[in-house]
Formats: structure tokens, C-alpha cells, sequence
């Protein structure tokens, strides 16, 4: 195993180096690094631990004992696009520098660079993606692909997104559905060049998916989830986003709750979005100043219940939790293999750095194998597991994530996309 | 339906059971010998190399172990149609089977193993080969056990997963219906009016006797009847799990997946019966403790 663990990163060695330092960024950020080479030293990671806040999560959020009910969630998940789907489409190209940018309250700002490759646009994305139940009883995350999803200035915009959802499907199921569109109209808006308009478009985004899913809560019109016509129920379910659009020339990633993007870059881990945990200093000042409070209570909690600090859906844990995105964009360059984007029940147990060496072994053991195209494959979300691509390499390192998960126990839902980044085709 | 059948039912199918029990490691033994001998073969002459020998020994590998997962899924027919038969006598007995370890009791779902149980041991059990042949399976090299389970097959997998997962709760929901009926108005006007009886302390004419019987037997047979229903559907659950969980399953993973299954019920029973002979031992079982002189 050890083999495959590539080197942990750091800032200069990937040529991410903050525009705009902020100490307590960058506390966090060598924190983190620590605590990956922690996870990866420790050789088993404690997935244990994670479980079992994780059920807690679920079970505080109020449906996980109303289980017995959930046989309408499954249904649903049978009309879900199917497997085998594939998809052939436009992809982007790469170009230079990392500008990453933060949509937090305190917004911070990281300009990155790197060298610039000149690109050729149009070429075909290529993505592989699976979800699975796993060892849970209820399967709550979402995915969603959508190649082309939205065409601007001669170049494809390509989706991709994972969400986990807690306490029901119904907020990840509406997030999969819904999500790029609302993300697509904003974008029709404005023109985004610069980061910051990327930023706010995201957040813009973000926060009407977050009203549509109250709004649509208090409608009570989802009939396929477990909080069927218990409307309080249903303010006490919600969902991690993770969203990247790849562009030919970026990826622009927003990140709300704990699933997490990382690109794979010249044998590299890049964390492209960071957990929002409510023990991460900022976040914990963030709930504290807003007269929330972290109570310890199999791990932090907001308010001893939800597992993180941030998170579309959950207004009975407003304002503490927010919805609104972190949000970084960072140029492609020639030297990026894949980006990844999964849910905690992959990073529980497998390191940034150990998925990018699977992906890596993999991308370049099977090269070229194409599958026939799909328009857009959507998975998941009180559907099922799910697998499919355009690309049977990235199919096969999504596969493989996602078995790797599960042999290192991942009790947890597990959704992995991976997205080729590379320019041979 | 007959009421409370006798212990000669249950003694036979005790009989049965540890008979069951000892053709499961006969046979253990056997497939754990199939699959040394053919993963031994598979190593000596590299299988990615496809020539006609090869195939045709391909084809002749499936066609044994075919047959012999043929043969599993009898042996697991045979033992639910025993069940099945006692249950008719005695179906009480079968949620509370003597022929267990407490350790056994204690997992089981209306009277045997939990369905979903399944893919967690597949999973389990293909992680364990998944890791142990990580490199390879990386380098695109197949190893045609669990741990290369296809996407394809991993689709499979989790839809029956979701599927049976549903179908458990709807069975679970059933049964909780039916075990909520031991409260239900029948049974409380029927214990009490028996209690008032037997307080009254009045001596009851045979007729009345016989008519409190008689209420008491049928009250109790419906109930029966509904238990017997339950492990119908429970254990028809459990094969078809085990069925549809082996078709998705190329034959030799199938082959592993069956030695994962009784490796696990054998040592579980065996552990479960250890403990309970030590409790036994030490006084620690049901028996109450006496002095000893």
C-alpha cells in the first residue's frame, strides 16, 4: 500500500503560494497537511471514530430511527439514469496559475501559480463515477455530471458535483437535480473572469439551492424520501455540496459541508476545498460569533448534532450552519492528471495522496478506452448505486476508489468522480 | 395448524441440523480445495495470454465449479425445506431454535440470519482480497476473485443491496405489526377474564374449562399462524438473497463467497457453543447455582 502514497504536499512544492496570506490560513492549511501524514503514517486511518459520529450525525438530525419507513426511498432510485450511461463530450483545456479564493465570511485569498501550457479547447471530457450504498442502510449521497451544462464565449462549461446528504436523500436528491441549473442561470447573469465574480456567482448559487430546498421542504411534495409528511422533519435534513466546473482553461470548485475536491497534479494531492468541520478554528469562531456553539458529542457538533459547519438545507441549525460556499479557482495546467471529487465515506479512510496515486497507477496503466457517449448522467440520491463514465480509465480509478473504501471499511455512503485532466486523447 | 408440536419434531430437525452442519464443512473442505487448486493453476500459466488450451480449460473450470455451487445452493434448499417442514409442527421452536448457541440467537433476524448480513460479508470479504492484491488489480491485471468485482457487478451488487434492504424492512415492519398484536384487544379481554376466573377461585365447570381452552388455543393459533407466515417470507428472503447474491457472481468468486459464508457460520456456531458450555461450567448459565457439598 505504502507504494502508492505519494509525498505529502506542500504549498511551493505545488506552486500554490498564497497572494494574500492569512497566517491562520496557512496554520490550517500545514494542520491539515499534518494530519494527512498522520492518517497515511498511522497506515489505519481511524474510520472507526468517523463512523460512529457520522450515525450520530444522522440519528441527531432526526430520521435515521425512523427507518423502517424508507421503502419508498428506494424506489425513486429506480428511475435514476442508469449505469453504462457514458458520455462523450467537449472538454476544456489547461493554461497557468492557481488563483483560489475563499467565499468565507472573511474571505481569504490565495493566488497560485504555476506554469502555463497552451491549450487546444475542444476536447472530450473524460469522467468516470461511482456511488454506492456501501455498509449503511440508506443511501444518501448524489452525483451529477453534466457535460456542456452550459456554453459560453465558444467554450464548454462542464459540471460535475457530489452531494452527501443527512438526516434524509431529499436534499442531496434535490441538489443533483437542481443545482447546475440554478448554477448555470447565474452564470448567465454575469460574466465571470475574475475570481471573485466566480465567487459570487457560486455563492449566489448556492444560496437559491439552499431556499428552493426550504421552500420545497415546506411543500412536502417529495413523496421518495424517509421524512414523508413530517414537514419538521424535513428542516433537519440537508446536504454537502461539492461543485467544480472545468473549463478549458480552469476549474473553479465551491465547497460547502465535508465532501471534498482534490486534483491530482504531477503526482501531487491538491486539496482543492477544505472541510468544513466545526472544530476548524475559523468555522468555530464563525458558529461562536454567531451565538452558536461546538459541543463535543462523539466529535464536534453545531450544537452537539450536525458534524459539520456548513451545509445546504438544515435551517433548523441556522445560522450556525451556512450555506455559503468556499470557493477556489485555480488554472489547469499541463502537469494535472485528474481531479476527484467524493464524499466523506472515500475520505474517511483513504488520503488525498493515496487516491491520487491509485488514480494515477490507473490513469496511465489504461489509456484510450472510450465508452459510447451519454447527454448527461445523473446517479444517486435515494437511487441506488450507480456507475458510469465516458472513460473507462476513469470508470476503472472510480471503481477502484470506491472498493478501496469499502475494504478499508468505509461504513458510509461512498461517491467518487473523477475527472481526466489530461490533453492526450 | 397444530399447536405447540411435539419434541419429537424438534428433536428430529436437531438431528437434521448438526447433520446439516457437518456436510457444510465436508463440503467447506471441498471447496476450499477447488479454489487452492485452480488459483495454484492460474498462477502457473498466466490466464491473460488467451490461447484455445487455455480457454478450454477456462470452460471446464467454470462447468466444476458450477456444479459445485450447484450443489451449495441445494445444500441450502434442502436445510430450508426441513425448516420449513418443522415449522409446520412447531413454528415457536424456530425462533427460539435449541439447536443455536446463544451467541447465534443473539444475530438472528425472525429466525435465521439477517438478509443484508450478506453484502456485508462480501464486501468484507472481497476488501480483504481487494487489499491483499491491490497492486495488481492496479496494474489492470485481473485476479478473478471478490476483489475484482466489475463495475458492473458492483452495480448489480448494490441495487440487490438497496433491494433487499427494502424488502427486509417490509418484512421487519410486518413482523412488528404481528408482535404488537400480543397486546392486542383479544388477548387482553382473554387474559384478564382467565385471571378473574382464577382469582374467583371458583372451581370452573369442565364446559367452561374447555371453552377457555378453547378460546385461549385459537387466540394463540392466529398468532401462530401469523409467525409461521413471517418466517416464510423471512427465510424465502434469505435464499433468494443467497441466490441472486451468486448469479451476479462469476463462479469463482461465487466459490469464495460461499467459503466466506460457512467459514462464518461454522466458527461462529462453534464459538457461540465453547461459550455457552463455559457459562455452563461456571455456573454462569441458566441453571441456578447449587451448593456444592
Amino acid at each position: 500500500m505504502a507504494e502508492i502514497c505519494c509525498g505529502v504536499v506542500s504549498e511551493s512544492e505545488t506552486g500554490l503560494t498564497p497572494c494574500k496570506p492569512s497566517s491562520r490560513a496557512a496554520r490550517r492549511r500545514r494542520m491539515e497537511i499534518r494530519r494527512f501524514k498522520f492518517v497515511t503514517g498511522a497506515g489505519s486511518p481511524p474510520e472507526a471514530e468517523n463512523e460512529k459520529q457520522k450515525r450520530q450525525k444522522l440519528d441527531v438530525s432526526g430520521t435515521s430511527s425512523s427507518s423502517s419507513s424508507s421503502s419508498s426511498l428506494t424506489r425513486e432510485w429506480d428511475n435514476a439514469v442508469e449505469n453504462e450511461a457514458c458520455s462523450n463530450e467537449e472538454k476544456g483545456e489547461e493554461k497557468k496559475k492557481l488563483k483560489v479564493e475563499n467565499g468565507r465570511s472573511q474571505p481569504r485569498h490565495q493566488c497560485l501559480s504555476a506554469p502555463s501550457p497552451s491549450l487546444n479547447p475542444k476536447r472530450l471530457p473524460k469522467y468516470g463515477i461511482s456511488s454506492v450504498c456501501g455498509n449503511r442502510r440508506d443511501m444518501e449521497d448524489a452525483v451529477a455530471v453534466h457535460p456542456s451544462f452550459y456554453y459560453k464565449k465558444s467554450t464548454d462549461l462542464h459540471y460535475f458535483g457530489v452531494y452527501d446528504g443527512h438526516g434524509c436523500s431529499h436534499v442531496a436528491t434535490r441538489c443533483r437535480e437542481r443545482m447546475h441549473e440554478v448554477v448555470r442561470e447565474e452564470l448567465e447573469k454575469v460574466d465571470v473572469n475574475e475570481v471573485t465574480e466566480w465567487r459570487g456567482a457560486l455563492e449566489r448559487s448556492f444560496t437559491r439551492m439552499d431556499k428552493e430546498v426550504s421552500a420545497w421542504n415546506k411543500e412536502v411534495v417529495n413523496t421518495s424520501c424517509r421524512c414523508e409528511l413530517q414537514a419538521p422533519e424535513c428542516e433537519a435534513a440537508g446536504s454537502t455540496a461539492v461543485t467544480a466546473i472545468v473549463t478549458p482553461d480552469k476549474i473553479v470548485i465551491a465547497n460547502c459541508g465535508d465532501s471534498r475536491a482534490v486534483l491530482c497534479r504531477n503526482g501531487k494531492a491538491l486539496a482543492l476545498s477544505s472541510d468544513h468541520k466545526p472544530d476548524r478554528p475559523d468555522e468555530l469562531n464563525r458558529i461562536e460569533e454567531a451565538g452558536g456553539r461546538v459541543i463535543y458529542w462523539d466529535g464536534p457538533r453545531v450544537l452537539g448534532m450536525l458534524a459539520m459547519s456548513r451545509a445546504i438545507g438544515d435551517n433548523y441549525l441556522k445560522p450556525y450552519v451556512i450555506c455559503s460556499p468556499e470557493v477556489m479557482v485555480v488554472d489547469r495546467t499541463e502537469e494535472d492528471e485528474c481531479l476527484i471529487l467524493a464524499s466523506d465515506g472515500l475520505w474517511d479512510v483513504v488520503t488525498n495522496e493515496m487516491a491520487c496515486g491509485v488514480a494515477r497507477m490507473c490513469l496511465h496503466g489504461n489509456k484510450g478506452q472510450v465508452f459510447p457517449p451519454p447527454e448527461k448522467v445523473v446517479v444517486g440520491g435515494g437511487g441506488g448505486g450507480r456507475v458510469a463514465g465516458s472513460d473507462k480509465a476513469c470508470v476503472d480509478v472510480s471503481m477502484l476508489l470506491t472498493k478501496l473504501a469499502l475494504a478499508r471499511h468505509s461504513l458510509d455512503n461512498v461517491s467518487v468522480v473523477v475527472v481526466d485532466l489530461t490533453r492526450d486523447t | 395448524m397444530k399447536i405447540g408440536g411435539g419434541t419429537d419434531n424438534i428433536e428430529s430437525f436437531n438431528n437434521f441440523f448438526q447433520c446439516w452442519l457437518v456436510e457444510q464443512d465436508q463440503f467447506l473442505n471441498e471447496l476450499l480445495d477447488v479454489s487452492k487448486h485452480y488459483e495454484t493453476n492460474n498462477n502457473n500459466n498466466t490466464p491473460t495470454t488467451g490461447s484455445t488450451s487455455i480457454g478450454d480449460h477456462q470452460v471446464s473450470k467454470d462447468q466444476v465449479l458450477r456444479s459445485l455451487i450447484d450443489k451449495a445452493i441445494d445444500h441450502y434448499e434442502k436445510y430450508y425445506r426441513a425448516k420449513s417442514r418443522s415449522a409446520k409442527e412447531d413454528v415457536l421452536a424456530m425462533f427460539s431454535p435449541c439447536w443455536m448457541s446463544k451467541l447465534e440467537e443473539a444475530f438472528l433476524w425472525i429466525g435465521g440470519w439477517r438478509p443484508s448480513m450478506a453484502f456485508h460479508l462480501l464486501y468484507s470479504k472481497s476488501g480483504s482480497q481487494f487489499e491483499a492484491r491491490l497492486s495488481e488489480l492496479l496494474r489492470g491485471i485481473s485476479t478473478g476473485d471478490l476483489g475484482d468485482l466489475s463495475p458492473n457487478q458492483v452495480v448489480r451488487v448494490d441495487e440487490l443491496q438497496m433491494k433487499t434492504i427494502r424488502e427486509e424492512r417490509q418484512v421487519t415492519e410486518k413482523m412488528a405489526k404481528l408482535q404488537e398484536t400480543v397486546g392486542d384487544s383479544s388477548m387482553v379481554e382473554l387474559s384478564h377474564k382467565v385471571t378473574e376466573l382464577i382469582r374467583s377461585g371458583d372451581r370452573m365447570s369442565e364446559e367452561e374449562d374447555e371453552d377457555e381452552d378453547e378460546q385461549v388455543e385459537s387466540n394463540l393459533a392466529s398468532k401462530e399462524e401469523g409467525f409461521g407466515e413471517m418466517l416464510d417470507e423471512a427465510d424465502d428472503l434469505r435464499l433468494r438473497t443467497l441466490i441472486e447474491v451468486i448469479s451476479i457472481l462469476k463462479p469463482m468468486q461465487a466459490v469464495h463467497f460461499l467459503i466466506a459464508a460457512w467459514e462464518l457460520h461454522l466458527r461462529v456456531h462453534d464459538w457461540g457453543k465453547k461459550r455457552d458450555a463455559r457459562n455452563q461450567n461456571h455456573g454462569g448459565g441458566d441453571g441456578v447455582n447449587l451448593p456444592q457439598s
